[in-house]
């Protein structure tokens, strides 16, 4: 990419190495985590196929926690990393704040790992109030205990390395610059690359959804110690930090898109007024989208939920559509060197349009009723995730290991990656639609005789995650190669 | 069935006076001794009975849940109105949605002072005779027209055509009473009843809500009232005090207000804000770009 300034006074070469190789530890770690985390949700789908017939249910549900949690901070820390790291092109982030967080989640995914498969602490990532308190002898108090240490723990890091992103950006760009806004105005102003601009608004955004995260943990405690607590409100404050969390995740993952998809396409992809317009209105809209988590909670008023299904729709638009048009135009007639990173951050980016249109189409009000708590859920948020960020970051650990490595793929093997992915990936996904739209209910461990054919689905998409899991396999065995060539280089 | 009913009071009236009759001096004995047995087996028969027909649901220290009998079908029992003519439930409650309560009027306790509540709440509530009636019903087998009728007079009620005070069979009694989460029990060593205090709104036969305690609350019968008209109430009413609620209802005017729970919502942005500005306008900075490398953009 070329720069549109100097900074070359920002970083010495060796501290560069340094911060490169830590986010090929990053990388590294977020290889190790995909299998494990993905096998879990193996292991969930094979639950509901009744394979295990003999386990008890209150597994699935520990093993659901642990895979929804563990796969969202483990994209979200992916995703930062990778920022982090392409921020280092204008900024100065700090390394040992990179590596304070490295330690930092470890030690909360091991209390994770301790709360949920030691404890069987259940309640999924939600962790909805007052659930955690009332776990009718399932899991042990200290399980409760651990899970809100281990997220103490992992939010204050995240927090932390939020803050020093935004103050890195700070450190070089003017908020004003920051967010764009000379482009918003029409004043003249300085080249603001979008990868500045989208994590400048991902990041206060992200920092938002800490601070409610800090005020569902207090109340939380607040509870325990005998004081009633309005479960409508921590209900909103949860949904505002998860909503948001997942959000971000993929927003940095699309502008490591922006930042990294044009040196395949020869092409620049710059900031304008509309991408500045797009980015700038997720700021405020993203605070308001999540009352779509709560359509069925009807003493929520009902200009709240018409209100949410508004900003639901606008949040999705600009910052969606601008970037899948900005990426289709991008590629479009240009000397575009397919690779596998290329092909993943193209396919990352159109899995998003994928399930940001199925998140829109859950999003209406109409439509929820009929929606809310079955399989379409999962499938929109699997979607834009699984679809959609995993393969964006995957790319980015493959683009920073041949970067380094300068190890240069297998074409055959490539193509195999990209096919097992996406039959395995969009065949499981389907499932999830499929019984979605057929009112199959989420979180059942085991499906009644009512409900029979989501065993069916479940079996058929088992058949489909297969597939998929050998496609990750085989990507780890290319990638994987890669880093570790560039480790040692 | 209520004939029978009526029948049965009769005969506990005969044999009382078989009872006075057995002591009277001057008759043989074993006619006396057999007299003084056959209105033995009589009350003692009639006992049986009026034990058997005293008590209806389970007794509990806790007001009837309201999710279990919420959509549930009331019987359509025959019911006794206060002037004295048969009529089913169901033309009560296909003409207007039914304000259902039970008591007794020989009640030492909590009737007398629960239907004033009730009387006090729906004129508060308005809409009474217009969107819905009230139907007050005795369990008390013992209780006849005209002792409902009394309490209906005491009460200021009887001229009311929005207040029906009825009797119903005791079988029917305890039909409408188990299906409606009303429990009652007879308590000889107190001579009374032990009852909650419940009113269950009924709309087309199947109740729709339940308010139980002493008190009939204004708010929460304008919720119920809300309901019987149709209007889809989503309070969220907790128990005990509750910190920090995000929205308020008010059942008189059917709007939400906000409540200070909603100020918890406002400081997650409130603080980003912040730290933006702390971060961007606060912390010394490096050269910024912005400061140094002034474009002219072309738009």
């Amino acid at each position: 990419m070329e720069l549109t300034t100097d900074v070359t006074n920002l970083w010495s070469e060796g501290d560069l190495n340094k911060f490169r190789r830590m986010t090929l530890i990053w990388g590294a770690t977020v290889l190790l985590l995909l299998p494990i985390l993905a096998s879990l949700g193996y292991f969930m789908r094979m639950f509901q196929s009744n394979f295990f017939p003999h386990m008890r249910p209150e597994w699935f549900y520990a093993v659901l926690t642990l895979h929804s949690l563990g796969m969202v901070g483990t994209w979200f820390v992916g995703g930062m990393a990778g920022v982090s790291y392409l921020l280092t092109q204008y900024t100065h982030p700090s390394l040992a704040i990179s590596k304070l967080n490295y330690w930092g989640t470890l030690v909360g995914v091991l209390l994770l790992v301790a709360c949920t498969l030691g404890g069987l602490f259940g309640t999924g990532w939600y962790f909805l109030f007052p659930l955690p308190l009332y776990s009718q002898g399932v899991w042990q108090p200290w399980a409760t205990v651990t899970f809100f240490v281990a997220l103490a723990v992992l939010g204050l890091c995240w927090t932390i390395w939020t803050l020093d992103l935004l103050r890195a950006i700070a450190q070089r760009y003017s908020l004003k610059a920051a967010l764009g806004l000379n482009y918003l105005l029409g004043k003249p102003g300085p080249d603001v690359p979008p990868l500045v601009l989208i994590s400048t608004v991902s990041l206060i955004v992200s920092f938002a959804g800490f601070v409610a995260a800090v005020i569902v943990i207090v109340l939380f405690g607040v509870d325990a110690l005998g004081y009633a607590i309005d479960p409508l409100l921590m209900k909103n404050l949860t949904f505002f930090f998860g909503h948001i969390l997942v959000n971000i995740t993929m927003y940095l993952g699309v502008a490591m898109v922006y930042e990294l998809l044009p040196s395949y396409a020869g092409r620049p992809w710059k900031t304008n007024r509309v991408v500045a317009i797009a980015w700038d209105a997720v700021l405020f809209l993203i605070l308001f989208a999540f009352f779509h988590h709560l359509y069925m909670d009807f003493a929520q008023p009902r200009w709240v939920q018409t209100f949410g299904q508004i900003c639901s729709y606008f949040l999705a638009v600009p910052a969606g559509v601008v970037s899948i048009f900005g990426c289709l135009a991008l590629v479009y007639a240009s000397k575009m060197k397919w690779t596998l990173a290329s092909v993943l951050f193209f396919l990352g980016i159109m899995g998003w349009g994928v399930g940001g249109i199925a998140a829109v189409i859950d999003s209406t009000v109409e439509v929820n009723f009929h929606f809310h708590n079955t399989l379409w859920v999962p499938a929109h948020f699997h979607t834009y995730y699984l679809m959609g960020v995993v393969l964006i970051i995957l790319g980015f650990i493959d683009h920073l290991g041949l970067e380094v490595s300068k190890l240069q793929e297998s074409p055959p093997r490539t193509k195999a990656i990209i096919t097992l992915l996406l039959l395995g990936g969009y065949g499981f996904l389907s499932m999830f639609y499929w019984a979605g739209a057929h009112s199959i209910p989420r979180r059942y461990a085991v499906y009644p005789n009512e409900l029979a054919q989501g065993t069916l689905y479940a079996r058929v998409a088992f058949g489909f995650i297969t597939v998929l899991l050998c496609g990750i396999l085989l990507y780890l065995w290319e990638t994987g190669k890669r880093c570790i060539k560039a480790f040692s280089a | 069935m209520h004939q029978s009913f009526l029948g049965l009071s009769a005969t506990r009236g005969h044999a009382g006076s078989s009872l006075r009759k057995s002591v009277e001096p001057g008759k043989p004995p074993c006619t006396r001794l057999a007299r003084l047995g056959f209105a033995l087996c009589l009350v003692l028969g009639f006992a049986g009975c009026l034990q058997a027909q005293q008590s209806a649901g389970k007794p509990s220290d806790q007001p009837p849940n309201e999710d279990f009998y919420l959509y549930k079908q009331v019987p359509d029992i025959t019911v006794q109105d206060k002037a004295g003519s048969t009529i089913q439930l169901s033309q009560i409650w296909r003409d207007k949605p039914v304000l259902l309560t039970m008591v007794f009027t020989r009640c030492t306790g909590v009737c007398s002072p629960f239907l004033n509540s009730l009387k006090s709440a729906t004129s508060a509530a308005g809409g009474l005779g217009t969107d819905y009636r009230v139907l007050v019903l005795s369990f008390d087998p013992k209780d006849s027209i005209a002792d409902m009728n009394g309490m209906a007079e005491d009460l200021g009620l009887k001229s009311n055509a929005a207040w029906i005070f009825g009797i119903a069979s005791p079988p029917e009694i305890r039909r409408l009473a188990e299906a409606t989460g009303i429990w009652f029990r007879w308590d000889a060593s107190v001579q009374q009843y032990d009852h909650p205090a419940v009113v269950v709104a009924i709309e087309q036969g199947r109740v729709v809500r339940m308010l139980a305690g002493a008190t009939v609350p204004v708010t929460g019968l304008m919720e119920v009232i809300q309901e019987l008209r149709g209007k889809f109430v989503a309070s969220y009413a907790l128990p005990g005090k509750v910190a920090f609620r995000c929205f308020e209802y008010d059942p008189r005017s059917g709007h939400y207000t906000l409540d200070w729970g909603l100020l918890l919502m406002v400081l997650p942005a409130t603080f980003a804000i912040l730290a933006t500005v702390w971060i961007f306008f606060l912390l010394p900075a490096r050269k910024r770009i912005a400061d140094s490398f002034p474009v002219a953009r072309t738009y």
